[in-house]
């Protein structure tokens, strides 16, 4: 952890200032919201990697994805997931978003998240423990580091994709788009 | 010498803040029985918080913010800090009191372009807290003024000098009471009614995002050093140099830290009888006195 | 139970094409006709029968009926009463029954969702969490979860794949 090391701070410090202060918008889906407060309170301290979980998300920067997806809880994510600034990083949690999960032939959950939100990092388990999460925090940094951690690039780029996949999920939706689509990219929000 | 002290003032109270807000994060952490963060991690959330690019509401949004803390550097223009005082030949007392309501309006000015209701409620019950502990703070600054019959801090804090510090005068009553409104001055428990996260997403700061956080954060901290500079240079007797200025702001600043992690908050009435009941039963107490011993 | 004894002759006597059982001890099933329903459950809510604690459906599908199950209760009596109802399968409807028991808005609100019975007089039966539906009501017996699985959420294509093809 090079947090300390003053001279990578003068020569990057916005790639620095991602890494070390990763604010966590507490959006709780399905069962991984079980797993949150014991990673936030005393027992497993996730203040000491700076992590902090904020009340909106204008002022986060990572969003955690917690467990199971439904229809309705998949609007409500893109909803706020658009909200937050970039540069902003996701993180799915336990078998459900990867693959469906233990819901795998169910009528009204999402099979894979990734075809609709962009994700950088996965957590295997149902639910993982609070050491998987500080691993995926210490992981997401690395990735930080080589630049690896694309997530909201990606969204912007293939933002017509992502679009007509919400749409034909959900028919009209009754959101403008966030970027315009075939065009250059500009911030239409 | 004099531009050196305008630009070395607020860069000073930047360092302090900066620093009081780590060690408050630490100080909680430790009683809360686990490690916390460094204690250069607000420095760090506000160097990341300038790099993110936030969105904007409106020209006023940005002007008011601007406005709010244009209003906090002014005040730290005017305050003595261990002899260090740029303007100190104007106004004094009666400029800080007027001044220093900048910072809520400026907010209040930003959060009507900001459209979310949350913003209306936490300014409000900001403007009626400071309500609550804008009467006995008259009293105190009447009760000082009257006892050294001057409104210039500098001549009050010469007049402390050795160990005739106001809390062991006449002004003792005074002094108590300003002790007992600090934490609503500072916004803190039992008082952090304004920016509560779980009741109002955090108030007035839920529109902000990516830099107009990072200038929230960086008034937060200014705030912070006003407050406890004014209670430092009032009562106890300002500072020769700045080591022993520092020390006792960072005794007061610490008590003030163990107030807020042992009391839960207090509803906005209930807030108010206290602030309106017993500081202000001692302000008086503190006039009447040293009226009649000067 | 002669309490409950006597309930059962009364309404036994005052309403034909009804049966009452006892299968266990507090637990009382009557099973009657549709145009009986409503008669019968204002004359248990004035016997202190005031709660309604949920309507179900089960789908017997070989019978080719959906049978309602209307549960009753009361504060006073351990007794737990189920009123059974059979419709048919085709074109299910049902009278509501919120002018007796205003709570029964939502059950029947789920219901309709769920099974497709349509409730008449009902004001509000829209979804309660199904987005964008176009299949049959998915707690029938004759709805297939796979294949509507590989119908619709496999068919969406991945975003990575349609950006190299392109």
């Amino acid at each position: 952890m090079d947090r300390k090391s003053v001279i990578k701070w003068i020569k990057e410090p916005g790639k620095m200032g991602h890494k070390y202060s990763l604010w966590a918008v507490y959006f709780c889906t399905g069962c991984g919201i079980i797993e949150i407060p014991p990673v936030i309170t005393s027992r497993w301290d996730a203040e000491r990697f700076g992590v902090i979980p904020v009340a909106t998300p204008r002022q986060a920067n990572l969003f955690m994805i917690t467990g199971y997806v439904s229809l309705k809880t998949l609007k409500a994510i893109i909803r706020t997931y658009e909200q937050m600034p970039e540069p902003k990083y996701t993180v799915a949690f336990g078998s459900c978003p990867i693959n469906g999960g233990m819901y795998w032939d169910s009528y009204n959950t999402i099979k894979h998240i990734d075809k609709y939100i962009p994700i950088d990092g996965w957590i295997a388990g149902c639910m993982p423990r609070p050491e998987a999460i500080f691993i995926a925090v210490t992981k997401l940094w690395m990735m930080i580091d080589k630049g690896a951690a694309t997530g909201y690039i990606r969204y912007r780029k293939n933002y017509k994709f992502y679009r007509r996949n919400q749409e034909k999920l959900f028919g009209e939706l009754a959101w403008p788009p966030l970027y315009p689509i075939d065009e250059k990219e500009d911030e239409s929000e | 010498m004099k531009v050196v002290e305008f630009v070395f003032s607020p860069f000073l109270a930047f360092i302090i803040g900066v620093f009081f807000l780590g060690l408050f994060r630490k100080i909680v952490a430790r009683i809360h029985q686990r490690y916390g963060p460094p204690i250069i991690q607000p420095l760090l959330d506000v160097i990341k918080l300038f790099h993110q690019k936030g969105f904007s509401h409106g020209v006023l949004f940005d002007l008011g913010l601007i406005l709010s803390l244009a209003g906090s550097i002014v005040v730290i223009l005017f305050l003595p800090f261990a002899g260090i005082c740029p303007l100190k030949s104007s106004g004094g007392l009666l400029v800080i009191l007027y001044m220093m309501l900048f910072l809520p309006l400026g907010i209040a000015l930003s959060g009507g372009e900001g459209a979310n209701p949350n913003i209306s409620i936490g300014i409000s019950r900001k403007l009626i807290l400071s309500l609550g502990y804008e009467v006995p703070f008259l009293l105190i600054i009447i009760s000082v003024m009257n006892f050294y019959k001057t409104i210039s801090i500098v001549d009050i804090v010469n007049s402390q000098g050795g160990f005739r510090w106001a809390l062991f005068s006449p002004l003792f009553f005074s002094g108590i009471a300003y002790f007992m409104i600090l934490p609503a001055m500072l916004g803190i428990r039992p008082f952090d009614i304004v920016s509560a996260p779980q009741e109002i997403s955090s108030g007035p700061q839920v529109e902000y995002g990516g830099k107009y956080l990072g200038l929230s954060h960086i008034q937060h901290a200014f705030s912070i050093f006003i407050t406890i500079a004014l209670f430092v240079n009032l009562f106890l007797g300002g500072g020769e140099n700045i080591f022993f200025f520092f020390l006792k702001m960072l005794v007061v600043f610490v008590s003030m830290v163990l107030i807020h992690s042992v009391f839960p908050r207090l509803r906005l009435e209930q807030a108010l009888r206290y602030l309106w009941r017993w500081p202000t039963i001692f302000a008086f107490l503190g006039v009447i006195v040293s009226q009649i011993m000067r | 139970m002669r309490v409950n004894k006597e309930l059962k002759k009364r309404i036994e006597k005052i309403y034909k094409n009804t049966q009452v059982e006892f299968p266990e001890a507090n637990r009382m099933v009557i099973k009657t006709k549709q145009k009986n329903l409503l008669p019968i459950l204002e004359f248990l809510k004035s016997e202190g029968f005031r709660q309604l604690k949920a309507i179900s459906c089960v789908d017997w599908i070989e019978e080719k009926e959906f049978e309602l199950v209307y549960q009753v209760a009361s504060l006073n009596s351990p007794l737990h009463i189920m009123v059974k109802v059979r419709i048919g399968r085709e074109d299910a409807q049902m009278e509501t029954i919120m002018k007796i028991f205003g709570n029964a808005q939502v059950y029947e609100r789920e219901i309709h969702e769920l099974f497709g019975v349509k409730f008449r007089g009902n004001p509000d039966l829209s979804p309660l969490f199904l987005e964008n539906w176009q299949s049959i009501p998915p707690f029938r017996k004759d709805f297939d979860t796979r294949e509507y699985v590989k119908d619709v959420f496999d068919k969406i294509p991945n975003v990575e794949s349609e950006n190299e093809k392109s």
